[in-house]
């Protein structure tokens, strides 16, 4: 089974990259003009990612930052190989007009979108965004988001009148029902949200855990998918810190603040408890570490080689 | 005075000439040899290209030429102006993206965000074409089930609450449609431009919510005294109402060196046209007041394109030989500069030009007709005097 590598690019972190409202001027000539800009640096991170062998990027939704939809696209024609996956609320408007414009960009780009579905929030950070769904219907909505866009792409003509969202002989013509449809991939530890990726999902990611945990939660997703009939590939968000020493790692890793859930060690260690995850079933790797760039090269180049070396080997000997 | 002119990406695909109505651009008829972006390569395979390099060229001819941008249509069957417009935003310079769009399908808040997300990646070049109309069989296809008026009503509350969050933080705002509270973009984002504001829609109630939120009040071509006093009207509801409006006008020429030319071209394209054919473009029913008032036009009971010059250099059969307004600017490249200058005396303030097929004809209409402009108003001036 393939294993997919995706690297995150948090468009929150190292907020004054390439930012040209960060400049500070003064000593030195600076003739950067404006249009010199942050997008410059996702797409560095970008490229990085792709020519370190990455699948993909995952561009989780920082409300405070820039639209993750808008930076992978404005990125894609740059990283011509790697999946790109926009994290996005169910709040973000029409499921019909979402549903288009992924069908729009997967026929630009070679059908390399996924979907990540971004938690709701609280109700008052929903209210803030002029979103005033019942804490209860949340995970419904998020239902009734993905049925109304799948049912558009794949069905003519597709009708749908739910709480949330509703279509009348709805769907996509030629040539707009020709791409597939993006993976979708959900998150969440919650009953309701191993419930929703049961029935909804086609890749669950899980936050970064102890594997006797997340363990425990892999086999409760899979007891409610094999229930609807449904196999849900598994998934980690997990921030890694590596170094060619392993002293160094926990040092940087001190340094960094990073969670307790962090993988930090050499390189072959963090290899080797990736290989662990994957053992145990993960299939969808979302890496994570802050200097978004730097990191990328660094596991890109030592870790991922190591990783997939041991993978495969768990392959050939199952 | 200076007169803003855009230019048009076909997100729908491009036909290479007005005598053929396939899309050989792009991939919206069946792909054959002929096709270009996306195409196939000498041995029938797909040639790894997709209609967004078709779209790039025609945005950086359009861009080098000297239009300010292009406008990005929005229907059931076109690409996505959201998704083309990030896309091409980095391989642009000045090129910018006036994006069709239904407000109604977008979270207001979460619209804020895309807008000024896409200000920073484009250097500030995003602009609206804000659609409300419509209506009929469509909007139920995507989704919509409001009414005509209803619509104006959330568009105008879609608009409040999209500029009040960027105007800073604890926003909030109790509508019929958005209710926000303590909202706001961060600094970040609230320090781009908003984009600006052109509408549409012929209606009253269009007119209402343009007067609060326009900064242009976008009218397909109509027979000019029609158009003047429609532009007339708007302007003196917006004065009323202690705003200000600028007019615009969307339309698409056939310009050729000679008048003689630019007739042959329409009437070869009229001549391949079969019966069946002029029956679709009659148009579907509507609750668009816009569409209804070219609908009036009648193209498809024409026997002869000559049936449909409805004045000099104006004719009425367009939208037989592709999808959109009836009426277009026919003519050699001085008459039709001088058509435009003609629009411009009678209050238009901008136009979205387009020709058959996009990419050569930016070039042309650049390099030909625009230059011209203006001479005509200078000659009306020193009459004046």
């Amino acid at each position: 089974m393939t294993i997919r590598v995706y690297w995150q690019l948090d468009v929150a972190e190292d907020a004054a990259r390439s930012e040209p409202g960060a400049r500070q001027s003064g000593l030195f000539r600076d003739v950067r003009p404006s249009t010199l800009n942050r997008y410059d640096y996702y797409a560095q991170v970008a490229q990085a990612a792709a020519q370190t062998a990455f699948d993909g990027l995952f561009v989780p939704h920082r409300p405070q930052s820039d639209d993750s939809n808008i930076v992978v696209a404005a990125i894609a024609r740059e990283a011509p190989r790697l999946s790109l996956i926009p994290e996005f609320p169910a709040s973000a408007g029409s499921a019909v007009y979402a549903a288009k414009q992924a069908v729009s960009f997967q026929r630009q780009t070679h059908e390399r979108l996924g979907w990540a579905i971004a938690d709701a929030g609280e109700a008052a950070e929903r209210a803030r965004d002029g979103d005033h769904v019942p804490e209860e219907q949340v995970h419904a909505r998020v239902e009734e988001f993905l049925t109304v866009a799948r049912g558009v792409h794949a069905e003519r003509p597709f009708s749908f009148a739910g709480a949330h969202f509703e279509v009348e002989g709805g769907g996509f013509h030629e040539p707009l029902n020709r791409v597939a449809f993006p993976k979708v991939f959900l998150q969440g530890e919650s009953e309701e949200a191993l419930a929703l990726s049961a029935r909804a999902a086609d890749v669950h990611l899980f936050a970064a855990a102890p594997l006797s945990r997340l363990g425990g939660l892999a086999g409760t997703l899979d007891g409610l998918a094999l229930r609807e009939g449904r196999s849900i590939e598994l998934g980690l968000v997990q921030p890694v810190l590596a170094r060619e020493d392993a002293g160094d790692a926990r040092r940087d890793a001190a340094r960094a603040g990073l969670p307790d859930t962090a993988i930090a060690g050499s390189y072959a260690e963090v290899a080797e408890r990736l290989a662990e995850s994957a053992a145990s079933g993960f299939r969808h790797f979302v890496l994570a570490a802050p200097s978004s760039l730097e990191e990328a090269y660094r596991i890109g180049q030592h870790v991922l080689p190591r990783f997939r070396a041991l993978t495969e080997r768990v392959a050939a000997t199952a | 005075m200076t007169i803003d002119f855009y230019w048009r990406l076909p997100s729908h695909g491009c036909h290479g000439s007005l005598r053929d109505t396939a899309y050989d651009r792009g991939d919206w008829s069946p792909i054959g040899p002929r096709n270009v972006a996306p195409g196939l390569d000498r041995n029938g395979e797909d040639d790894g290209f997709r209609y967004i390099d078709h779209l790039a060229a025609i945005a950086k001819a359009a861009e080098s030429v000297g239009f300010l941008g292009g406008l990005i249509p929005s229907f059931p069957n076109t690409d996505d102006p959201w998704v083309i417009s990030p896309l091409l935003a980095r391989e642009t310079r000045a090129f910018r993206f006036m994006i069709a769009f239904q407000p109604g399908f977008l979270n207001p808040v979460h619209a804020a965000r895309m807008s000024a997300s896409l200000q920073r990646a484009t250097g500030g070049r995003t602009v609206f074409n804000i659609i409300t109309g419509g209506g009929g069989p469509s909007q139920l296809w995507w989704g919509d089930g409001f009414s005509h008026d209803d619509r104006y009503g959330r568009t105008t509350e879609f608009l409040d609450v999209f500029k009040g969050v960027w105007g800073g933080d604890r926003f909030s705002y109790d509508g019929r449609f958005y209710q926000v509270r303590d909202g706001g973009l961060s600094s970040l984002l609230a320090r781009e431009e908003i984009p600006e504001i052109w509408f549409s829609g012929s209606s009253d109630a269009a007119l209402e919510s343009a007067a609060r939120h326009a900064d242009y009040y976008l009218s397909w071509l109509e027979p000019f005294d029609q158009l003047a006093d429609k532009f007339r009207r708007v302007k003196e509801r917006t004065a009323a109402l202690g705003g200000e409006q600028k007019c615009a006008v969307r339309v698409d020429l056939v310009a050729r060196p000679t008048e003689e030319e630019a007739w042959a071209e329409v009437r070869a394209g009229f001549e391949s046209l079969g019966p069946e054919r002029r029956q679709q473009a009659r148009g579907g029913p509507t609750d668009s007041v816009g569409a209804a008032r070219q609908q009036a036009l009648r193209p498809s009971e024409a026997t002869r394109y000559e049936d449909l010059i409805v004045a000099p250099n104006l004719w009425g059969g367009f939208s037989l030989l592709r999808g959109g307004p009836a009426l277009g600017i026919v003519g050699s490249y001085a008459q039709c500069a001088a058509r435009l200058d003609e629009l411009i005396a009678r209050g238009t303030d901008a136009f979205i030009l387009a020709g058959t097929p996009h990419l050569e004809e930016a070039y042309r209409i650049g390099e030909e007709v625009l230059p011209l402009l203006g001479h005509k108003a200078r000659v009306l001036l020193q009459a004046a005097e």
